[in-house]
């Protein structure tokens, strides 16, 4: 575990996010489970965190929860996207990737000279 | 937009802890859950499932507490703790936190009286009126630099010829007389120009106000009246329907036009007027007939002025003075040296602000003074429990606890503490503040007995509550915060090590108190000795047994014939009354507040250098007040009933008349010319004081009254009398209700009231003062007392120590008295020599007493450092009973 990246600042609410979108409603653990499944293990998601970042996004209206029983018959809290939330995605998703693309081209223009 | 939700949501969150914190709880149990059967599918055993799971979900504790700073407000959270804790620290500690807070109440509650009052008669002294910052007084000035009203024509050039100035406005106090004759009462009232209301920007409650165009013009042309609010109130029951009504006043018919709004008083700082009318209508109710709107020798109103926007007061001053010098050039026969000034309101004359300014400012000063020493005896009585609680600082520390958590606790029981010393302070400054109206000078104008604990007043409150805790708390704050967790914790079990630091710190608080409460006496010792002084003097006449009426025959619409035939008879009445020794009249009464009347003179055979003040102050009287005030006239005779219009006009000078303008020959027969005409001098009085007891001789002069008499002016009945002063004060009333019920009677007293008044500024410095140095010195040798008597529990190890070693118990007690006496020797010394640098500033509100009067400094010295010792003795025989047995012991 301890070589894995963990989930940097800022990005993880942009993650649960996408999670939230390609897969509708789900539980904190399946956020996590899914978060580390899409980087290829490369990514530990801090519980620490996760739990507390659900819920600022909860509380800015972005997702919304709801207690409900999973697969296995266990209660387990639900989150699933808002209207706000998908807006905000997009958003955030063309923020990110421009600021990669701006890093991206930073870093190839410092290797040629 | 989104983070105020969230914040709304957090604040909302702060009351749900409970129910998250188990949801949270609930939510981990179930990722725990899901978490182990994955594991077990994965094919673990079921206890390696549940190791891996929990090590993978981290610090639980840790994400509960980064959930909860997430769900809530940390910061205001931590502000709760702090507030529960500090109230927690007070149950403990009752006796301490009562006595903190009750003398914080009584700093803030003198603090909080006084302001209310400085800001309802300085800073607010127009209450209902808009934007009264612009509001300026305009005042003439005489050759010799006094203050004078001003004359109707000098105020229209004036206010024509004044740009800098948006509006100018007169207004002259009146007592008039309204109703039928059997029902007639007498209401204070102002009468002003047309744009007297939109001048001070007030809009009418009911109805209209006046306008300019209508009223500003002609003479006597528009009887109209504007009521107060509670004129209104009381007489017409809130009946919008008064407008159009019309009320009879000195037996003219009025109209109703306006109903003015509920806070708006008039134009005078604590005075409160009913009535308003046109200035133009002065002549109507005053019998005076056109001519004081139409000499400009006739100064009778007082001015107010609202600045153009832009423009300052000293450019506004400067534009009226040029203007005003060119008028004196231009009508040189009345003008001649005159000028005119522009005042801020709290520097005005006319009013009560004029006498109240040096009394209320001084108080301010020493209740600001007070409020610093009970700032320190409570930073004593924290800084000397933080010092207690020196272990609880450094546990907390060790925890790991941020040093600015540990002041911001502190801080949070100093604004506690002095929060509730506020609330407590206001309790008792709001009866307090009621009694404004003891203050003001007993005087037949209406006064506004309330100082208002308004908006103003308790912003003020919460400024100084904030400045109290800071104050109070910083140094005890800073001083735990500083703590050594180290020392602290390996002194063991011992409560609070005092340390060297925190004595020292001790001692500063308590020598500063010294050092304020000796400048509070100081000060206070000048204010009485100078009150003494003053009251000692004689006034030149005898007041005792003599009683005074205040009438006013204008109000009564006499002409001044009929206010002489009025005159007789009342005086006949009078001397046929019992009880009564002698009866004489003037239109001035000796040492009232007000100045007096002048006029301009020429002594035959005195040249006067062309910029000497030959405006003499003088009072009408009638036969008989010399020997009536028993004032000695040294020469020639008294007036007589043949001294009247149709007689030769004749003056009566006091000696320093004679003095100043007669230095040869005989005074008796000189000629003396004022009123354009030529007076003789008839006889010399010996000097009396006419306007203060204070005062230096000046030159006087009498005239019999009923050769200048005219209605307007005021008129004063004097009694002597051989029985008792109520007795007379009764007939006085009772004769005049027989000559005449409709004059009214302004007021009835015994003539030294007014001179008690003409003491007032240097009576209530006094006393109030006296006051608050006491409470001063109390609180400061409370303050002496707690350190002494906190230092010695400290030491009682070491005074039973130096006992077991041999010392005695008169080296225990010198060596507490000895450090009680250092501490309060310093802050004498310090005060003494404040004192000696502020006394100056006051020596103008001092009379007979130099401000470093040798023997009110060593007074207050000695008391001082006798309380002192008194205060430190209890300590000092606690200390020598230590028993050094029970005291090695005790460790």
């Amino acid at each position: 575990m301890g070589d894995k990246a963990d989930v940097w600042q800022g990005t993880l609410a942009l993650m649960i996010l996408k999670t939230l979108e390609s897969m509708g409603a789900l539980h904190g653990y399946g956020i996590a489970r899914r978060i580390e499944q899409i980087s290829g293990d490369i990514l530990s998601v801090n519980y620490g965190t996760l739990y507390p970042a659900l819920l600022k996004l909860e509380q800015e209206g972005y997702v919304a929860s709801e207690w409900g029983v999973s697969d296995n018959n266990r209660r387990a809290k639900y989150y699933k996207l808002t209207r706000a939330g998908r807006k905000q995605l997009a958003k955030e998703a063309r923020d990110w990737e421009q600021t990669t693309a701006i890093l991206a081209k930073f870093l190839s223009a410092a290797e040629q000279s | 937009m989104r983070s105020l939700r969230a914040w709304l949501l957090r604040l909302g969150g702060l009351f749900q802890q409970h129910r998250r914190d188990s949801e949270l709880a609930d939510e981990l149990e179930s990722h725990l859950a899901m978490h182990i059967e994955d594991n077990l599918r994965a094919g673990m055993s079921a206890e390696e499932a549940r190791r891996a799971a929990l090590l993978k979900l981290g610090g639980l504790e840790q994400t509960k507490e980064n959930y909860r700073d997430r769900g809530g407000l940390p910061f205001l959270e931590t502000l709760f703790q702090d507030f529960r804790f500090a109230l927690r620290m007070f149950r403990k500690n009752p006796g301490v936190t009562a006595i903190a807070v009750l003398t914080l109440a009584l700093g803030i509650g003198a603090n909080t009286t006084i302001f209310s009052w400085v800001r309802s008669v300085l800073l607010n002294p127009l209450p209902g009126s808009g934007d009264p910052g612009r509001v300026v007084a305009l005042e003439t000035l005489a050759p010799n630099g006094d203050w004078l009203p001003t004359s109707y024509l000098d105020f229209r050039d004036l206010r024509e010829n004044c740009k800098l100035v948006e509006s100018m406005s007169v207004m002259k106090p009146m007592v008039l007389a309204v109703g039928n004759e059997s029902t007639v009462e007498h209401v204070w009232s102002e009468a002003v120009s047309g744009n007297y209301f939109e001048l001070l920007q007030v809009k009418p409650q009911v109805g209209r106000f006046f306008s300019t165009a209508e009223v500003d013009h002609e003479q006597n042309a528009h009887p109209l009246v504007v009521i107060a609010h509670s004129y209104w109130i009381n007489h017409f029951h809130g009946d919008p329907g008064v407008i159009g009504a019309t009320v009879r006043i000195n037996h003219f018919p009025y109209t109703v036009i306006g109903v003015a709004p509920k806070t708006f008083h008039g134009s005078m700082a604590g005075l409160s007027f009913s009535m308003w009318v046109p200035a133009t209508m002065y002549g109507q109710l005053s019998s005076t007939g056109d001519q004081t709107l139409r000499d400009r020798k006739w100064r009778t109103f007082r001015v107010l002025a609202r600045l153009s926007p832009g423009a300052s007061t000293e450019q506004a001053r400067a534009e009226v003075q040029s203007q005003a010098n060119q008028m004196a050039r231009r009508d040189a026969d009345t003008n001649e040296g005159m000028s005119a000034t522009l005042l801020p309101l709290w520097k005005a004359h006319y009013g009560i602000q004029d006498s109240l300014l040096g009394p209320l400012s001084s108080l301010m000063a020493a209740s600001g003074v007070v409020l610093l020493i009970v700032c320190a005896n409570v930073a004593n009585l924290l800084l000397a429990r933080s010092t207690s609680r020196q272990k609880e600082f450094s546990v907390r520390l060790a925890l790991g606890a941020p040093r600015f958590r540990l002041v911001r606790q502190l801080l949070t029981e100093s604004l506690l503490i002095a929060a509730a010393g506020s609330v407590a302070g206001l309790a008792f400054a709001i009866p307090l503040g009621r009694s404004l109206g003891d203050l003001l000078p007993h005087s037949s104008l209406p006064t506004l007995t309330q100082a208002p604990i308004d908006a103003g007043v308790l912003f003020f409150v919460i400024a100084l509550t904030c400045v109290v805790a800071l104050l109070a708390g910083i140094a005890p704050a800073m001083h735990a915060a500083k703590s050594n967790v180290q020392a602290t914790l390996k002194e063991g079990g011992r409560t609070g090590g005092s340390s060297a630091r925190s004595a020292r710190l001790l001692g500063w608080f308590v020598t500063s108190e010294m050092a304020l409460a000796t400048v509070a006496l100081i000060v206070a010792g000048l204010f009485v000795k100078s009150f003494h002084h003053a009251s000692e003097i004689r006034p030149g006449f005898d007041p005792d047994h003599v009683a005074i009426a205040q009438l006013s025959l204008g109000a009564a619409n006499y002409d001044a014939e009929q206010a002489n035939s009025f005159c007789m008879r009342l005086r006949e009445k009078l001397e046929g009354a019992p009880g009564v020794a002698a009866v004489s009249y003037t239109d001035y009464v000796p040492l009232s507040v007000a100045a007096g009347s002048w006029e301009d003179l020429q002594v035959q055979g005195y040249v006067a250098s062309p910029s000497e003040n030959m405006k003499i102050y003088r009072t009408l009287a009638a036969p008989g007040y010399f020997a009536l005030m028993k004032i000695a006239l040294l020469e020639g005779r008294d007036f007589n009933a043949r001294d009247d219009m149709k007689g030769p006009p004749v003056m009566i000078v006091n000696q320093e008349f004679v003095r100043r303008f007669i230095p040869s020959g005989t005074a008796i027969g000189r000629r003396v010319q004022g009123w354009g005409k030529w007076f003789t001098i008839v006889g010399v009085a010996s000097d009396s004081k006419i306007y203060r007891l204070t005062e230096a001789p000046m030159p006087y002069f009498y005239v019999p009254i009923r050769q200048i008499y005219r209605p307007e002016m005021g008129l004063v009945f004097f009694v002597r009398t051989s029985g008792t002063m109520d007795g007379a004060i009764s007939t006085l009333r009772q004769e005049v209700q027989t000559v005449d019920p409709t004059v009214p009677l302004l007021e009835a007293t015994p003539l030294n009231d007014g001179i008690s008044l003409s003491l007032f500024t240097q009576r209530i410095s006094a006393s109030l003062l006296s006051v608050l140095g006491s409470v001063a010195l109390f609180l400061a040798a409370l303050g002496l007392y707690g350190v002494m008597a906190y230092s010695v529990a400290q030491r009682t190890n070491e005074i039973g120590l130096r006992m077991a070693l041999g010392a005695q118990r008169s080296d225990i007690s010198r060596v507490v008295l000895g450090q009680g006496a250092r501490l309060a020797g310093i802050g004498v010394i310090a005060g003494a020599l404040v004192a000696f640098a502020i006394t100056r500033l006051l020596s103008s509100l001092l009379f007979g007493v130099s401000a470093s009067d040798p023997l009110t400094f060593v007074g207050v010295a000695v008391l001082l450092t006798m309380v002192a010792m008194a205060a430190c003795f209890i300590p000092a025989w606690r200390a020598m009973h230590v028993d050094p047995m029970v005291a090695l012991r005790y460790e």
